[in-house]
């Protein structure tokens, strides 16, 4: 069951919650791969083409919607009808402040953007670093999703 | 984080309701199951709107579930003051 290994202190998880875990499950493996391959084949000498470089990113893509929605139907087959209830005021604020946290870190970084256009970065890579932005601030709007959740709010 | 100021005794009227579950209190006063076992463990403390309807499913008055236990700020006169 989905819910037990994550299982933290004696507060049930949610289907929010457990959303939140396949968001960063998902995100941090399909995206993991695709950064991985661009800074692997770097490493390797060869720079990956634009071309390549979007079959990649679509790969990730179609990685990350089926694999959401794969273990968005266990979450939900495996959560009683209470967690499934229509979010509440402790939820919608632990929706704000996470959202909140992530909209700054995505601020913070798209202005870091700035930084590798002075180091002469192609169009391709400066796409990249973009997407890296959206990347991990959906991954802070998770994890801090999950540290509320577990530690109440 | 740290322990919240405010302490209840949701546990114990709930076992006085005729051992009353979290879902059950939950759907009565519109919460999910989550955040009322986080209401009772004291790690999240409610809305002035939630605890009224906490107090009003078990029949008592706010003072009866919920209770203050920090101090007042420095600076700050008590009503007594």
């Amino acid at each position: 069951m989905l819910s037990s290994p994550l299982q933290l202190g004696n507060i049930p998880m949610s289907f929010r919650e457990k959303s939140a875990w396949i968001t960063l499950v998902s995100v941090l493996a399909c995206f993991g791969v695709y950064f991985y391959e661009l800074i692997a084949g770097r490493v390797d000498g060869h720079h990956l083409g634009a071309l390549h470089s979007l079959h990649l990113l679509l790969f990730a893509v179609v990685a990350l919607v089926g694999l959401q929605l794969a273990l968005t139907a266990i979450a939900a087959a495996t959560t009683p009808k209470g967690g499934r209830a229509p979010a509440d005021e402790r939820e919608r604020l632990i929706q704000w402040r996470s959202h909140t946290l992530g909209y700054y870190v995505l601020t913070v970084l798209a202005l870091l953007l700035f930084v590798p256009i002075h180091f002469g970065h192609s169009a391709l890579d400066m796409a990249n670093f973009a997407l890296l932005a959206v990347v991990i601030s959906t991954l802070t709007v998770a994890v801090a999703q999950i540290v509320m959740y577990r530690r109440g709010f | 984080m740290g322990s919240l100021p405010i302490a209840n005794h949701i546990r114990r009227l709930r076992f006085e309701a005729g051992e009353m579950t979290q879902s059950d209190l939950a759907e009565r006063i519109g919460m999910t199951r989550q955040t009322v076992a986080a209401i009772e463990a004291g790690k999240y403390s409610p809305s002035l709107e939630a605890a009224f309807r906490i107090a009003h499913v078990f029949g008592v008055g706010l003072d009866d579930v919920f209770q203050w236990t920090g101090g007042l700020p420095e600076g700050k006169l008590s009503r007594s003051d």
